[in-house]
């Protein structure tokens, strides 16, 4: 008998996956807070040139979860393709990089709160682009496994759709003249543009084509972890620390000033 | 051209973030190129000296398996065994020994044939001869054939750790940070340099490679002039 | 995420990611092993003009990685060519030939090809030379005793027994061409690796669409297996016929 149930609880563990598991159990056994963030994507999350260590808006976000939980931080430096499968893996704990909240997403992790918002625009080289429409005929880059790769082909479905590993290979690609345009959530944009030595040569035109909101990816299914990570999100908007991230990165004295328009707990 | 590019990041392109963060850079390129091509000698032999000894539906199993990592492009071999491992068996491997494995196992795979190709290569009167003074098969295979075969193996091994190097440029696409990784990262920070930059990785690559094919033609010719 | 099977939308993306593997390996095949072949001969050469620059390239394309080669021609050298060039490039246009139309191939196919091409021939060439070297080098000297010029020696006694020895290894090379094409989806050509990433994000089927696409390599790589066998059971191939 005492095998047998040994056996049915070995099968439901590996069937199921979640039998055993309590992810906050193990991270607060293990002392270590492991969370993808971008390492090419500033001001969310790049690595800096002088602590050689990644750093950004995301990665305060994690710190502060880190800080709560009482662990230490581990970053696993990711492109935008490998989020889902490295939270799906158990990889990683939680997802910090400007990852967007999608009902086809939710099927796969839990999402947080949300901490961000942004809107998918476009960068161009400068007076290219006189009216959106023009788009549908161009080449357009895009990163892998992003949102914005399947709204710019329900938009604009006459695009010609290349799409890049990380967003500065599809600026590269942009510079070099092999795409016309790319699209990404337009802070990102801004803030990959502030970056670069030539920005006069490049513009990002008013005008947006999705709203999303940017959440923190966790596992599936882990409800303890999901409510602490939003308990803590809660906790940084009430103290006014948030705001403190914001202004760190996209304040009025950064290289990418930035209009706080969301602040965490609002109805989007 | 810039090349300042380089000399500001020289310390990154070499050694990643270390000592205040992990290994990384060309430095972690070398230590994975050395544990998979330490790994994939050794599984080489085993697997090349069971391609010799075994018989019947095993060696036909042992010829699929080799067969099919032959087959695979390493990318996806990298990508099979990160993330769907986990899932399929639940069994974890962190990144840098994913690398490891994925590599040894097609280098292994390379290097089977090879070994059994040089134990072949051997005439088969040495089997008989050794047979005849009373050895058993094992006993002939590790006193009288390699001996002999392996001397002339060993370029095919330092071939396969050529490749090997080359091939650990494919750990980006799990992010582990080993030089191509890095550069892509001082590339996408920097943004209007990625010529100078991957100029100057190739050529890294190039001392690290060419110096192991000058060793391993070393090695051919010398064992030639010899005999 | 597993049991179910992708929707027919989604295999059309793996097998059009398919046919343009397939048509990039069968292009970088088709020109590598003629490129690999004049590389063989300028590096056999005499004369030092032409068998040291063969030599550097060989040293150059094959002790560097292809991913670096890939970058380097699709985002370093494309950065120093006149833009005027690259538009030209990039500008969709087509050919028309009689029945036949063909599409003028994407700028990531062009730097794609020209990538995985240079990085082929140079260990085409080097399956060539050890073809070559495994003729004796008395054959020659009989060749040529025999009344023959140096270049009939090399046609009628050399090639025919350097290529059956070269064509194994050859075989070998196309399947690394075959291989080797996947990274091409590191500078945005939507091939077949690049398809199943695609499709993975669009579904989070990861198993389904990694498999099938490894399915796929796998089998063509077997294709060009049985190809060789055939080939060396050939009448062709025993009798030594070129």
């Amino acid at each position: 008998m005492k095998k047998f149930t040994a056996l049915t609880a070995l099968t439901l563990a590996v069937l199921s996956g979640l039998a055993h598991a309590d992810r906050l159990d193990d991270i607060k056994k293990s002392g270590v807070l492991r969370v993808a963030s971008f390492d090419s994507n500033p001001p969310f999350g790049f690595v800096d040139a002088k602590s050689k260590q990644i750093e950004g808006l995301d990665v305060d976000y994690a710190k502060a979860i880190a800080d709560k939980l009482g662990v230490k931080l581990q970053l696993q430096p990711t492109n935008p393709a490998n989020r889902v499968p490295l939270l799906v893996a158990n990889k990683v704990d939680l997802v910090l990089a400007n990852f967007t909240i999608t009902p086809e997403r939710a099927e796969q992790v839990n999402f947080s709160i949300p901490y961000f918002a942004s809107g998918q625009q476009f960068i161009v080289k400068k007076g290219t682009l006189t009216s959106p429409d023009e788009l549908n005929k161009w080449r357009v880059g895009v990163d892998k496994g992003t949102v914005n790769e399947g709204v710019l082909r329900e938009k604009f479905p006459g695009a010609k759709v290349v799409a890049y590993d990380d967003t500065p290979f599809a600026f590269t690609a942009l510079r070099n003249g092999n795409v016309q345009a790319i699209t990404q959530d337009g802070p990102k944009l801004i803030g990959l543009l502030a970056n670069v030595p030539d920005k006069d040569k490049y513009e990002v035109p008013p005008f947006t084509i999705s709203n999303d909101l940017i959440g923190v990816g966790i596992p599936k299914g882990e409800a303890r972890l999901t409510e602490v990570v939003n308990q803590t999100l809660t906790d940084l908007e009430a103290q006014g620390k948030a705001q403190g991230i914001y202004d760190a990165w996209f304040g009025p004295t950064t290289k990418t000033p930035l209009t706080r328009l969301y602040k965490i707990g609002d109805k989007s | 051209m810039d090349f300042s590019v380089i000399s500001d990041n020289f310390s990154y392109f070499m050694l990643g973030a270390w000592p205040n963060g992990p290994l990384g850079g060309a430095a972690l390129t070398l230590l994975l190129s050395l544990l998979s091509g330490i790994i994939s000698a050794l599984l080489g032999l085993v697997l090349g000296i069971a391609l010799v000894m075994i018989r019947g539906k095993m060696r036909w199993l042992l010829l699929g398996v080799l067969g099919f990592l032959r087959a695979i492009p390493v990318v996806m071999l990298i990508f099979w065994s990160y993330f769907l491992l986990p899932i399929l068996f639940k069994v974890d491997v962190p990144a840098l020994a994913t690398v490891v494995c994925a590599l040894s196992l097609i280098g292994g795979a390379y290097l089977a044939h090879s070994v059994y190709a040089g134990i072949s290569s051997l005439p088969a009167g040495q089997w008989a001869a050794g047979t005849a003074l009373g050895l058993g098969k094992w006993q002939v295979l590790r006193l009288i054939i390699l001996p002999q075969a392996l001397p002339m193996m060993l370029p095919s091994f330092l071939n396969q750790w050529i490749s090997l190097i080359k091939d650990t440029s494919l750990a980006y696409v799990i992010g582990v940070g080993e030089l191509s990784f890095v550069a892509t990262q001082i590339s996408n920070r920097v943004m209007v340099h990625p010529t100078e930059i991957f100029l100057f990785v190739a050529l890294v690559y190039f001392v690290f490679c060419s110096s192991l094919d000058l060793i391993a033609n070393r090695w051919v010719r010398k064992p030639a002039q010899t005999r | 995420m597993f049991g179910e099977l992708l929707a027919p939308q989604y295999l059309h993306w793996l097998l059009d990611g398919f046919v343009l593997t397939l048509i990039l390996s069968l292009l970088t095949c088709l020109v590598a092993t003629g490129l690999g072949f004049l590389l063989c001969l300028a590096r056999l050469s005499p004369l030092r003009v032409w068998s040291w620059p063969a030599r550097a390239y060989l040293a150059l394309f094959r002790n560097t990685p292809l991913l670096v080669q890939l970058f380097f021609w699709y985002f370093g050298v494309t950065a120093m060519l006149p833009e005027g060039l690259v538009m030209w490039l990039n500008q969709p246009r087509s050919l028309s030939l009689g029945l036949f139309e063909i599409e003028w191939p994407s700028f990531e196919f062009l730097a794609g090809f020209w990538g995985l091409m240079l990085y082929t021939a140079a260990f085409i060439c080097e399956e060539f030379r050890a073809g070559v070297s495994s003729v004796r080098v008395e054959q020659r000297a009989a060749g040529l005793a025999l009344g023959l010029r140096p270049a009939q020696v090399w046609r009628y006694i050399v090639f025919p027994q350097a290529l059956r020895t070269a064509l194994g290894p050859l075989l070998g090379q196309y399947m690394n061409a075959l291989k080797n094409s996947s990274l091409t989806m590191a500078i945005g050509l939507a091939e077949l690796s690049y398809a199943s990433r695609q499709v993975e994000t669009e579904t989070f089927k990861t198993f389904q669409a990694f498999g099938f696409a490894t399915l796929l390599y796998v089998a063509s790589i077997a294709l060009i297996e049985v190809l060789g066998q055939l080939i060396a059971r050939s009448k062709w191939y025993r009798q030594g016929v070129v």
